[in-house]
This record gives C-alpha cells, sequence and structure tokens, in this order.
C-alpha cells in the first residue's frame, strides 16, 4: 500500500534571525508525525547546517513531505559551490567534521539534485524509529 | 610568620610559573596535552566570568561554553614575551566572546519567562521519560508530562537551543562597551569565507575537550544523544545544546581564520 504524503512548502530569509522559525515550523511538522524529540533535534540540525552553509543574503525554499513514519525535505535552490563540494566528497578520514558526515549522522538518507548553473538541491529523509 | 595574604601571593606566583610552563610546552614544543591543562587549570576563571552575565535569558553553562572559547584562543594567542599572566591576558578575551555571543543573538534575551521556566523544567522531564520509556520520548509526551501543549513545548525547545547564526565575524558593536582590560587581547581580524570553510575540522581545536569529546562520540562514533548524555553526565537536552553551539562556533571560528588556517 503506498504511504500517504502531505507536503508543506516554506519560502524563508535566509538571515539568522530566521533560521529559529524554520526550526520551530520542522519541529511543528516532525511533532504530526510523532518523531522523537531526538529525531526531531536530529532532522532541525540536519536543515540548519545546510542552511548556515547557503549564507546569509536572500531566501530559501524548503519542501517537507511528509508521510506515516518519514519526513522529506529539500532544501533548495542552494547556489554555494561548497555546500556541494562538500557533500559529494568521498568519506572524510576519522576525525574530519564535514558537513557530509554531519547530515550522514542525524538524517537516514540525503542525496543531491543538480539543477544546472551551480545550483543544488539537497534532499533529506528522516525516518521515525521503531516505538 | 607566613600571613594568609603571603601565601596566597606565593600561590598565586607559583601558579603563574605553572602557567608560563605549560605555555612553553604548548607553543614551543607543540604539547597538546599541556594546552588541555591549561584549559582545564583557567575553567573557574571562566566560570567566574561567566557568573557574572548570568540571569540574562541565557543557561550559565552556555555562557561558559561561550567563555571556555574565548579561553582557548587566549591560551592560542599568547606570546611568551608578555609580562602579563595568563588570567590577565584571557580575561578580555573571555569577557568579549561573552559580550559578542549575547550581542549576536540579542532576540533570545527577551524570551518570555513562561518559557524559560518550561524550557528549564523540559531537561528533567525528558530525563524521567526516557529513564521510563526506555526511548526519547515524543513532543506530546513531553507536553502531557509538563501538562502543557506540544505547541508551547516546540516554543521551549527553541528557548534554550536556538542558536544565532548571525556571523561572529562582524566584530564588536561598540569598543565603547569594552573597558580597557578588556581590550588587552584584541579582537580577531576580519576574513572573508574560507574555501575550505564546509569542512569544520580546523576548527574544532577551537573547542573545550568536553564538546569536541561530544562531537566525536555524535559524529565519529555514531552514538545517540540520550547514550552521549550518560556518558557525559549531562541532560540530553544539555548535551543536543552543546552539539549544535559546537558546530555553530566551529562554523563561525572558521570564518574567522586567515586563509591557510584552515
Amino acid at each position: 500500500m503506498n504511504e500517504l504524503h502531505e507536503r508543506i512548502d516554506l519560502e524563508a530569509p535566509l538571515s539568522g534571525d530566521f533560521q529559529a522559525v524554520v526550526r520551530l515550523i520542522i519541529g511543528g511538522i516532525a511533532e504530526r508525525v510523532d518523531f522523537a524529540f531526538e529525531e526531531i533535534d536530529d532532522l532541525q540540525l540536519a536543515v540548519e547546517r545546510l542552511l548556515a552553509e547557503a549564507g546569509q543574503v536572500g531566501s530559501v525554499q524548503l519542501s517537507f513531505e511528509v508521510g506515516e513514519r518519514s519526513i522529506r525535505t529539500r532544501v533548495g535552490p542552494l547556489s554555494e559551490a561548497a555546500v556541494a563540494e562538500a557533500l559529494r566528497d568521498g568519506d572524510a578520514p576519522p576525525g574530519h567534521l564535514t558537513l557530509r558526515r554531519i547530515l550522514g549522522t542525524v538524517v537516514d538518507s540525503f542525496g543531491v539534485e543538480d539543477l544546472g548553473d551551480g545550483a543544488i538541491v539537497v534532499r533529506l529523509e528522516k525516518l521515525k524509529g521503531l516505538p | 610568620m607566613t600571613t594568609p595574604q603571603r601565601r596566597s601571593a606565593v600561590s598565586s606566583e607559583k601558579a603563574r610559573e605553572e602557567d608560563r610552563a605549560l605555555l612553553r610546552r604548548y607553543h614551543e614544543a607543540g604539547d597538546t596535552t599541556a594546552r588541555e591543562e591549561l584549559i582545564e587549570r583557567h575553567l573557574p576563571l571562566v566560570r567566574s566570568l561567566a557568573r557574572r552575565y548570568a540571569g540574562r535569558g541565557e543557561a550559565l553553562e552556555d555562557i561558559e561554553q561561550v567563555g571556555a572559547i574565548g579561553l582557548i584562543k587566549a591560551i592560542d594567542r599568547f606570546e611568551l614575551e608578555r609580562e602579563v599572566s595568563l588570567a590577565t591576558y584571557a580575561t578580555p578575551n573571555v569577557v568579549g566572546e561573552i559580550k559578542r555571543h549575547f550581542r549576536d543573538k540579542g532576540w533570545a534575551i527577551r524570551v518570555p519567562r513562561a518559557l524559560q521556566e518550561l524550557n528549564a523544567s523540559m531537561s528533567g522531564a525528558i530525563e524521567r521519560l526516557t529513564g521510563r520509556l526506555g526511548r526519547s520520548p515524543s513532543i506530546a509526551e513531553i507536553a502531557e508530562e509538563l501538562k502543557t501543549t506540544p505547541e508551547e513545548v516546540l516554543e521551549a525547545m527553541e528557548v534554550g537551543s536556538a542558536y544565532s547564526t548571525v556571523s561572529l565575524s562582524t566584530g564588536p558593536g561598540g569598543d565603547e562597551e569594552l573597558d580597557p582590560l578588556e581590550t588587552i587581547g584584541g579582537e580577531d581580524e576580519e576574513f572573508e569565507r574560507s574555501e575550505h570553510r564546509a569542512a569544520l575540522e580546523p576548527a574544532l581545536d577551537r573547542l573545550p575537550p568536553r564538546e569536541r569529546e561530544i562531537l566525536r562520540m555524535r559524529f565519529e562514533e555514531g552514538l545517540p544523544q540520550t547514550q552521549i548524555a550518560q556518558r557525559v553526565g549531562l541532560s540530553q537536552m544539555h548535551v543536543s545544546r552543546l552539539i549544535r553551539k559546537s558546530l555553530s562556533i566551529m562554523r563561525e571560528e572558521l570564518l574567522r581564520m586567515p586563509p591557510g588556517a584552515a
């Protein structure tokens, strides 16, 4: 049976003041799926680190597909080449804390969609743990 | 006969000599264990300075964490030719770092008291529920435990965990806020973004040992917050805040490093 996915789209300023609002919204969405405190915290951290790399100017689009036991998040377009590079790098040696390693720890899967002209969208998927 | 004052002066002179020996080991021989020891020795100074800024809407341990960054910078920048003691040199760095932190996240200081109180009680509720349920609780469960709504719990989470990502590289908003003593250590130069900024590890060294260990447990060992909290003897919420802030601080530090230092 196909899982029902609700979708929420959001465009938010990148300036630091609004990142707390984005976190709050993520918390609200994740709460609807009954994510645990730690799972919410993980997803918030993943988005927060991505947005931190996107700079402070302009805005960013976020979309959330909410399933029964998962949230798929798309963040972008992000134009920062450094973000794409960090995410595409191979596994960093132990002790090296890269964006890729952070995302690999806090979400269940992530990927990059290349939109051309140096723009990317980052996809994050967080699954709800077993009750 | 030796008076208490004399004993105190002798003991503080001895401490200064020990500091200098450790500073020499660190700066001349690259002995990082000496650096760790210096950090540990001067954490009480950080705690004492941090207490001055308590009660302004920020948890004391968070202020201490920010102050510790200032201490580490002072240790790293200390020049052995200086005639001042490390404590004297570090004080303006610690205070400057704390003031900059408050300036950059001024919005958080105006959090309603009710939310601050809810945030304060959440940590205990999460610990109780984690113990009772054997897993991290949901927001609804935390709300039920605290007899409030999930929305209020979410808001209260932000009170403690939100950390402004406004760049610290904007420097002091006004030098009039710093007294002469507090400027001895100087301020960082501003630098353009480094191409290496997405890799945070060069800034890892700027963090206190406890925070480095927490990041290592989370991102190398892959331990969940609940287990880390048990290992280091802190609440899960506190671990969460330390991880978030440490990553933010590292990134901001990286932006301020000169090209090539990263």
